[in-house]
């Protein structure tokens, strides 16, 4: 006889009741989870189920039992199996191929099974009516059932009634294909896991009743003990509520009439019936230990038997129990009765009277009488139920997570032990127990199934060096939060929701798994977005923005393809697996081999990109990069590389020797340093990064030059001569390739680095650019540079390496978002969180759903069949409103008829409930010509660039105009109030344009949106509602510092006579402020005035940020009409200032003692403005933003944090010419170029006030790009001046000299420094 | 503490303080740098910031300090792996030998 070799248990998987994994399993057992239940809802009969007594086989009293959840966390497609295909398969082909996939896994996954030709599949199913047999079944014979009988009970139904009964009775049952038919042959559940994981060995299944799959085990054992497998899945599959077994367990009397599970209780009444999967990865122990595997538990000996005639079909007989035991035991060469032999037993325990006393007796012989210590004895199925094909597993799970983590588990239901438990050398416990030394680490499982076939396994624990805790990986959660302003976000982060993105509006933050610490983090990070109107970009996996980056009309995303980067190892193969894509291999070894890498990485998550849901609008590469990014767009598809080499390459692929140095310094520096020396600049990369490229020792000299000027450099690791001249004479075969290249038009704009621009879609030119790419320069920052220029803001680096620092170099503090989508730490899945995370806040709408764990549904119920609606009154007698004698085919024809026409009917209230208007809002100075009095920056009388004075329309206009094209949409209705609105951009009268405004009406709300600039919701009515009291208060208030007349005369308030209205200010107080005014002509310009109040209030009380601008108003309420033109109304208005960036406002609007109108939060934003600036901005003509020195030098700072409020700065300085250079500018040069012009008019017009010439607007004094010489614009006359200008950072200074005066640039170099060191 | 302990800290405060404008916002963070901050994994800077670094340095301490050189000197593992203590050692040795 061969002696059994040793098992290791090196992994596990479950699918059970309560317990979807293997770690919620442990928990279960541990604290004594009851994982018993009412039967689902779904899977109820009420004809059937809890009916009292026992009754035919129709019906049972039963009601309770064990079920898995209605998923399981599995992913059909990453394993090949169309979701299609699921509903027509057993369910427990799922579960066994999910358990399976789990269990290897917990293993250490695929790479650890070894030889695949060794590894088998053996699990213990059972032949019951499985729920695909019974849909199967509904689908071959169940309609042929019914419809007989149906033609033996109503012979007029007729053959057209009942065909139409076929037909609804089939319909529910889905599509049925051939696939569906073999996925219900019964031995699928173990060949299935074998041929989707690719495994030779032997594939079945067993039948042994209950003791299935300990015998599916003991043959997994005898497979290793034989060498004919090196590695067995083991386990066992059951899902089968079926309503047969049921009521074969009710009919035997098994089933529980207390409806509770209580084994080896004297209570004991019978058992419940569970459902589950559970397989076990196993080798030899030696082997196991070889391989440095973590072993759960050892198996040490199994023993099978039957009863023989011993016992009867029910009552199962102890002698052959016994012999099973003995035979396990004696395999592991173990006397069962030896003191120390054992320290817990999983009883088969299922609670049945016969059952447990036979049981109890076969213990009680095998381990002898009490002896020291007593072990544990349990079953788990008082959690879980009688598992049937699967419970001999799921106890051994049970036993070898117990040996593993040193508990003893606990048995519920079990305060009263059976009266022969005495007579063992076991106990019961309750709660469980640490396993001491003092109690044996072995154990053993008992399994017994009808009709007497018996099995016991006994296993000792596993190499306790190796033991790790069990752990799940749950996806990491990502907490989103949209809110309207900077306080309602701070309000939603501080009780941060479980789910789903919160909330709506520009203020946004999204945290990857958010912890306390995150959190905390994350509340700070809110304030300073906040504050400083900056965005936050994903330190401490947060990003943040007040303002998305797309939400800018014409706001556009590119995704970016590395080339051959450093020795990176990115992760993604997880993200292959989950979107069931190609999994490219990635290698540093050559050139070739990593240019390979890049691309393959690159396409697979420009596809993984878009599946969730990100897209780009164009895309574009980094040399390499540059192909991936053209096949990505469908341009090209090449053969593989070994081909491309064979056909192109047959005397073997040869690149010039040429070094790339990397250098830390502008492409201007590496030309300097480069200058007579035999080297090529391959790549403009950065601001501060250039790549050369030359032979040896001309780069040998070119590393001394770098050592000179203090430039780092850096050998790249590999060597070829692309993207320079010394590629030339190597071309020839890439020339055949490209000639012969099969080119299609691209699917999206491919933007090229050596052209810095779209690629030609003429494939002539485009064959010649791809050769050009070649021998020419990458000039990736020019490229970066002209894409934002062109609207791209949201860059996604779909590859590994430092891409993205290039472009965060190049674009500095302009707005811009640089994501990776993949990354050497996390897995592919995190980071493409991260991205989805990153461009949502940045107002992209990925798919997040997308990333998550899939979950396949698992039908594991066989309810009866029903036919749909629309066929329940087949078989109702004719409708009574027919005359009698119509015949079948008239009732038919009528009552279709009417379906028809109640169909139709709800189509149309359905329509009419959501309608949505778009109308065009033509936005003009001669259309609008009431904006001339709304114009933000002043200019010189007769200034002839409109443009210049920025005419904008108000937020309160824009809130008029919407009420009133509501009203003329839907004739009748009134606008009675406004919630919700949000002023998202200024939209400007000059340059005209037109907007579109759209208008959907819901009920009594119609949500409109002005284009891009503002989104609110009308409330409509046909009568105003009543108005409540005007409210008084006796605060304590003082005297305005100014009057209204001098509020405007002092351009405290910008408007002009048409937005004029406050003409008494009454009182001020510390939250408040009261006033007059006369409703002024301009539409909107009501509650325009009540701004200027609240403007009046906040010059009156602070003394910086000075500047501020309506963001939102959460609701207006309308009592009466609006009063026209010239009435007078009282305002007052409270206001409080809970961030200092943020001013929110409720005010009251009262005619003659009556309430007419209620403002509720409205919001203004506020931006950096001190005294000085806002003298500056209000009267630009007098007034410097520059502090002057004595010698009229001139120096100014830029703390201006936010890009808003630096554009408003730039517009009161620059004319309509300088705006369109600047736009051109580079972004990270913007700042200081506009600096530099502040100082230098600034300088201009102290010198030429030194002549006399005062009231000079910064608009009309031209610099030129030289930044040396000045001119007049529009007609101003400036003397001949040169200037000289020099900036650091946030400061610049600047001088202006008469011609023959000598420049002091020393001077202006030290009041730099002074400047500088000042302002830090 | 010794003479060379001195200059250590007070370099590591003011190579701090010259990070502040790449980091940006170490309040917010909580982050404390210390010698053992690395540069990529904790500061999330990549190489080219270093370049950045580099001429903020020597804008500060002269041109003697020459970040570039030293990092010449080393892979790009090593570069990666950069502690600020490697940077503040380097620093306080370029100053002692100015003497």
């Amino acid at each position: 006889m061969v002696t059994q070799q040793p098992v290791a248990i090196v992994g596990m998987g479950v699918i059970l009741p309560g317990a979807g994994s293997l770690a919620a399993y442990w928990d279960n057992l541990v604290s004594g989870v009851d994982a018993i239940t009412e039967i689902p809802d779904r899977r109820r009969d009420s004809e059937f189920h809890g009916h009292a007594g026992v009754g035919g086989p129709d019906s049972t009293h039963g009601h309770r039992g064990g079920f898995v959840a209605d998923t399981v966390d599995f992913d059909p497609i990453a394993f090949g199996i169309p979701p299609t295909d699921i509903g027509g398969m057993e369910p427990d082909q799922i579960t066994a191929l999910a358990a399976a996939v789990a269990a290897v896994d917990d293993a250490g996954g695929f790479d650890r099974l070894g030889d695949r030709a060794k590894v088998g599949v053996i699990l213990g199913r059972g032949g019951y009516l499985s729920p695909g047999l019974v849909r199967f079944d509904q689908r071959v014979r169940g309609v042929r059932q019914i419809t007989r009988t149906v033609r033996e009970l109503v012979p007029s139904a007729g053959t057209e009634t009942l065909s139409r009964l076929r037909s609804a009775l089939l319909e529910p049952l889905g599509e049925f294909s051939a696939q569906s038919a073999i996925g219900l042959v019964p031995n699928l559940a173990a060949s299935r896991v074998a041929n989707r994981l690719d495994l030779l060995g032997p594939a079945y299944t067993v039948d042994a009743a209950c003791a299935s799959s300990l015998l599916a085990i003991d043959h997994a054992v005898n497979e290793l003990t034989l060498r004919r497998c090196d590695v067995v899945l083991a386990g066992g599959v059951h899902h089968c509520h079926d309503d047969t077994l049921w009521s074969l367990f009710t009919q035997i009397g098994a089933l529980s009439p207390s409806q509770q599970i209580r084994p080896l209780a004297t209570s004991a009444d019978g058992l419940l019936v569970g459902e589950g999967t559970a397989v076990i990865v196993l080798k030899r122990l030696d082997d196991a230990r070889k391989a440095d595997d973590r072993v759960y538990a050892v198996i040490r000996g199994c023993g099978t038997s039957s009863d023989g005639r011993g016992g009867s079909l029910l009552s199962p007989s102890t002698a052959g129990q016994a012999l099973a035991l003995r035979r396990a035991w004696a395999a592991a060469g173990i006397d069962p009765a030896a003191a120390g032999a054992i320290g817990l037993l999983e009883a088969h325990g299922t609670a049945t009277k016969a059952g447990d006393t036979a049981e109890l007796a076969t213990i009680a012989d095998v381990f002898g009488p009490p002896n020291g210590r007593r072990g544990v004895v349990g079953s788990v199925k008082s959690m879980i139920g009688h598992t049937l094909p699967t419970a001999g597993v799921a106890g051994l799970v049970k036993v070898a997570l117990a040996l593993h983590h040193r508990v003893l588990p606990p048995t519920l239901h079990c305060a009263d032990p059976h009266p022969t438990l005495a007579a063992t050398r076991f106990r019961t416990i309750g709660v469980a127990e640490d396993w001491d030394d003092d109690t044996p680490r072995r154990a053993a499982v008992n399994a017994f199934g009808f009709g007497g076939v018996n099995a016991h396994v006994v296993l000792d624990q596993g190499d306790t060096a190796r033991r790790r805790p069990t752990r799940v990986s749950e996806p990491e959660r990502v907490l989103r939060i949209a809110a309207r302003s900077a306080d309602e976000l701070r309000r939603l982060l501080d009780q941060p929701a479980e789910s789903a993105p919160v909330g709506d509006g520009p203020f946004r933050i999204g945290i990857v798994g958010p912890t306390e610490e995150k959190l905390a983090v994350a509340r700070k990070v809110a304030a300073k977005v906040a504050r400083e109107g900056t965005a936050w970009h994903g330190a401490k996996d947060i990003w943040c923005t007040a303002d998305p980056l797309l939400h800018a009309p014409g706001a556009r995303t590119a995704f970016l393809f590395p080339g051959l980067e450093g020795d990176t190892a990115p992760r993604y193969g997880d993200v292959a697996r989950h979107f069931g894509l190609r999994n490219p291999a990635w290698s540093n070894a050559s050139v070739l081999d990593r240019a390979d890498s890049a691309t393959g990485v690159g396409l697979l998550l420009d596809a993984a990109l878009r599946r969730i849901g990100v897209t780009a609008d164009a895309l574009a590469g980094h040399s390499v990069g540059e192909w991936t990014a053209m096949q990505a767009a469908g341009m090209y598809s090449p053969a593989p590389t070994t081909e491309l080499l064979l056909r192109y390459w047959p005397g073997g692929f040869a690149l010039p020797d040429c070094e790339y140095l990397v250098l830390g310094c502008a492409v201007t520096t590496a030309e300097d340093m480069a200058a007579g020396l035999d080297i090529a600049i391959s790549h403009d990369n950065a601001p501060h990064q250039s790549i050369v490229c030359g032979h040896a020792d001309d780069m040998a000299r070119l590393a001394e030059n770098c050592r000179d000027r203090h430039v780092l450099v850096r050998r790249l690791a590999f060597r070829s001569g692309f993207h320079t001249p010394f590629v030339v004479p190597r071309l020839a075969p890439f020339e055949r390739l490209v000639g012969e290249l099969d080119l299609r038009p691209a699917t999206i704009p491919v933007w090229s680095a050596t052209t810095v621009g779209p690629y030609p879609t003429d494939p002539g030119e485009v064959r010649a650019l791809y050769l050009a790419h070649l021998r020419q320069r990458v000039r990736f920052r020019e490229l970066v540079e002209t894409m934002y220029t062109a609207g791209f803001r949201v860059f996604v680096q779909a590859g590994a390496g430092q891409l993205g620092s290039f472009v965060g170099d190049t674009l500095g503090d302009a707005c811009h978002l640089v994501v990776g989508a993949v990354s050497d730490v996390r897995t592919g899945l995190d980071q493409l969180r991260r991205v989805a995370t990153a461009l949502w806040v940045e107002g992209a709408r990925p798919k997040f759903e997308a990333l998550e764990p899939r979950r396949v549904r698992l039908d594991t119920s066989s309810t009866l069949m029903s036919v749909p609606d629309d066929a329940r009154q087949l078989l109702e007698p004719a409708r009574e409103d027919l005359p009698a004698g119509v015949s079948a085919d008239v009732v038919a024809e009528f009552t279709a008829l009417l379906d028809e026409t109640r169909r139709s009917a709800a189509g149309v209230v359905a329509a009419l409930s959501v309608q949505t208007v778009h109308q065009d809002l033509r936005v003009s100075l001669p259309d609008l010509p009431f904006l001339r009095d709304h114009r933000f920056f002043r200019q010189r009388d007769g200034w002839p660039d409109e443009s210049d004075y920025r005419p904008v329309v108000p937020a309160t206009t824009l809130v008029e105009l919407a009420c009133r094209r509501v009203e003329a949409a839907w004739p009748g209705v009134r606008a009675v109030a406004v919630r919700g609105a949000e002023f998202t951009r200024w939209l400007v009268a000059d340059p005209a344009s037109t907007v579109e405004v759209s208008m959907t009406r819901r009920g009594n709300d119609v949500e409109v949106t002005i284009g891009p600039f503002a989104r609110l919701v009308v409330e409509v009515g046909r009568d105003f509602p009543p108005a409540g009291q005007v409210p008084t208060s006796s605060r304590p208030e003082r005297t305005p510092p100014l009057s209204a007349a001098e509020i405007y005369s002092e351009r405290q308030m910008f408007h002009g006579p048409a937005y004029q209205g406050l003409s008494a200010l009454l009182g001020i107080g510390a939250g408040h402020i009261r006033g007059e005014l006369v409703v002024p002509a301009a539409p909107g310009a009501l509650l325009d005035n009540v701004g200027q109040l609240l403007g009046c209030w906040m010059m009156a009380t602070f003394d910086d940020r000075l500047l501020a601008f309506p963001r939102s108003i959460d609701r207006i309420t309308w009592y009466e009409r609006e009063p026209g033109p010239g009435t007078k109304v009282d305002c007052v208005a409270e206001i409080s200032t809970p961030l200092p960036e943020l001013i929110v406002m409720t005010a009251s609007l009262a005619r003659d003692g009556r309430l007419i109108a209620r403002i509720d939060g409205w919001q203004d934003i506020r931006f950096a403005c001190d005294r000085r600036e806002h003298r500056a901005y209000a009267f630009p003509d007098r007034h410097y933003l520059s502090t002057v020195d004595e010698d009229g030098m001139t120096s100014v700072v830029d703390n201006w944090v936010s890009p808003a409020a630096r554009e408003f700065y730039a517009g009161v300085y620059l004319s309509g010419i300088e705006r369109a250079r600047w736009e051109k500018c580079p972004p990270r040069e913007r700042r200081g170029w506009l600096l530099r012009r502040i100082a230098i008019k600034d300088a201009v017009r102290v010198r030429i006030a030194d002549m006399g010439v005062t009231g000079v607007y910064p608009a009309e004094i031209l610099v030129a790009d030289d930044e040396v010489s000045v001119s007049g614009l529009h007609g101003r006359v400036l003397p001949r001046l040169a200037v000289r200008t020099a900036q650091a950072g946030e400061v610049a200074v600047a001088q202006a000299c008469w011609n023959d005066e000598r420049p002091q640039e020393s001077r202006l170099r030290s009041q730099l420094a002074t400047a500088v060191r000042r302002n830090r | 503490m010794s003479i060379e302990a001195c200059v250590t800290d007070d370099v590591l405060g003011t190579v701090s303080e010259l990070l502040a404008p790449l980091v940006g916002d170490l309040d917010v963070l909580d982050i404390q740098i210390t010698r053992d901050t690395a540069f990529h994994e904790d500061l999330g800077l990549e190489s080219i910031d270093l370049v950045t670094f580099a001429g903020i340095l020597a804008e500060h301490y002269g041109p003697d300090v020459d970040l570039a050189e030293f990092l010449s000197q080393k892979d790009l593992d090593e570069v990666i792996e950069l502690r600020i203590g490697d940077i503040t050692d380097f620093v306080a040795k370029r100053l002692a030998e100015r003497g």
